[in-house]
């Protein structure tokens, strides 16, 4: 270590000022005890500083030196006031001396930035929740409806399965119905299905008009002792196997159209289609 | 003296004032130029002295440059106080040594070597960097940044311009 160098550097000027940090004070001093040159120079700054103060300083009025010994005495002897620590030390207060660096301020800023981070990702992560809660109750809602239809499916696939079993295992002959050379409906089509032995009749729309409110279409089978009403057939089930009254016997079958809730018997006037078994 | 003013013997705080109440008031009126509030600041700073008389650690200096450093550093701190208006700072070593030069009502007497003096012996950076860090209560590193001077250069000033001083301070 140059000594002369560490001298003239400066430092032991900024020291008597008591312009260093707490680091550079303790290097000072610790310089100072190692090297009595180093402490003599900072005698002779102080002393200098000492000098220049007390030549071009001026005294104070009297009344400061009474004001001063009242307080003194008002103080009391033994006092340790603790206002701002920072205005009785010259180390602390070389911190203060700055003005601009407030010490706490980097972490001031860090702790606003930090908060600001939190508060966005706290939004971002609630919109993404609610966002998530919103298509959850929304998929749950997609999933009870897709789970209605498989219901329905199934108790619709449970029904034609029924009919086709009835339809195989029983032993049906099928008796088409035309509306062909009637008035009503030139177009209408209806299959009747009947198991002599069982008696049972199943019935099939192709093509059959709506009707009004009031009326209905009634299915009657035609044997020796005249038309004999076996069931309301439902026009708009179509293609599908409606299971009717039973049948005796038959040599055709017929569907007239008749009040709601059908007829004692047929209103031949309004004969839809008619089927004789061949 | 130190176990007296530890004693708070009232002899010893006058023997203190005394001694040191001039330079001491000297420092604070560098730095506030209003002579009333530089009296507030100073009788403040002497009181407080003899209150932290116990946290003076003589292996760190002078008891003179213990207290000096508390006159400047409670000046300074008035002249940051909201009551302190920002206009005063711009003053110079100029104001100050005319404005003591002007002041004859005080009972203090003013000696013939005055800081005008001192100062007009040092060249026109030295007094710069004075002004700033002496007299305006400036820490050396804020010269550095706010002028735009080296830290090494504002340091080395700082020592020409006390050595300087140091020379004619063994003439006084």
């Amino acid at each position: 270590m140059d000594i002369q160098n560490y001298i003239s550097s400066g430092k032991l000027e900024l020291f008597v000022l008591g312009d260093l940090n707490e680091t550079e004070q303790q290097e000072v001093l610790s310089m100072a005890r190692k090297y009595p040159e180093i402490q003599q120079e900072i005698d002779a700054i102080e002393a200098a500083m000492f000098a220049f103060d007390k030549a071009s300083g001026k005294n104070p009025s009297p009344a400061v030196k009474d004001k001063i010994f009242a307080s003194l005495e008002a103080a009391g002897p033994v006092m340790e006031q603790e206002d701002s620590p920072a205005q009785a030390e010259p180390v602390e207060k070389e911190v203060n001396l700055y003005p601009g660096i407030n010490p706490w301020k980097p972490f001031a800023v860090a702790a606003s930035l930090t908060a600001l981070l939190a508060i966005g990702a706290a939004a971002y992560f609630a919109y993404s929740y609610f966002d998530a809660e919103e298509r959850y109750a929304i998929a749950l809602q997609q999933n009870a409806i897709l789970a209605d239809d498989i219901q329905s499916n199934q108790v619709k696939l449970n029904e034609l399965d029924q009919s086709m079993e009835r339809l195989l295992s029983g032993n049906f002959e099928r008796v088409p119905m035309k509306g062909e050379g009637l008035p009503m409906q030139e177009d209408a089509l209806v299959d009747v299905f009947w198991d002599r032995e069982s008696r049972e009749v199943l019935l099939s729309v192709n093509q059959l008009a709506d009707l009004d409110e009031n009326s209905d279409y009634q299915l009657w089978a035609i044997g020796a002792d005249g038309p004999v009403g076996i069931g309301l057939v439902n026009a708009a089930e179509k293609l599908n196997l409606q299971a009717m009254q039973e049948a005796v016997e038959a040599q055709a079958f017929a569907i007239t159209i008749e009040p709601k809730g059908g007829s004692e018997s047929p209103t031949l006037e309004k004969l839809v289609v008619l089927g004789e078994i061949s | 003296m130190i176990q007296g003013l530890r004693a708070r013997d009232r002899q010893v705080q006058e023997y203190l004032y005394e001694k040191y109440s001039r330079a001491l008031f000297g420092v604070i009126s560098r730095i506030i130029y209003d002579p009333d509030l530089a009296e507030e600041v100073f009788h403040d700073a002497f009181v407080k002295i003899n209150q932290k008389i116990d946290r003076y650690d003589a292996s760190k200096g002078r008891l003179y440059t213990w207290m000096a450093n508390i006159c400047r550093n409670a000046a300074i701190d008035k002249t940051r106080s909201k009551e302190f208006s920002k206009s005063s700072k711009t003053n110079t070593i100029d104001d100050y040594v005319y404005g003591m030069e002007s002041e004859s009502g005080t009972a203090a007497a003013v000696d013939g070597i005055g800081v005008r003096e001192l100062m007009a012996e040092l060249n026109e950076e030295q007094r710069f960097v004075m002004e700033c860090i002496y007299f305006k209560g400036y820490t050396h590193t804020e010269v550095a940044e706010n002028y735009d001077i080296p830290l090494g250069t504002v340091k080395s000033r700082v020592r020409s311009a006390i050595n300087v001083l140091k020379k004619k301070a063994d003439i006084i």
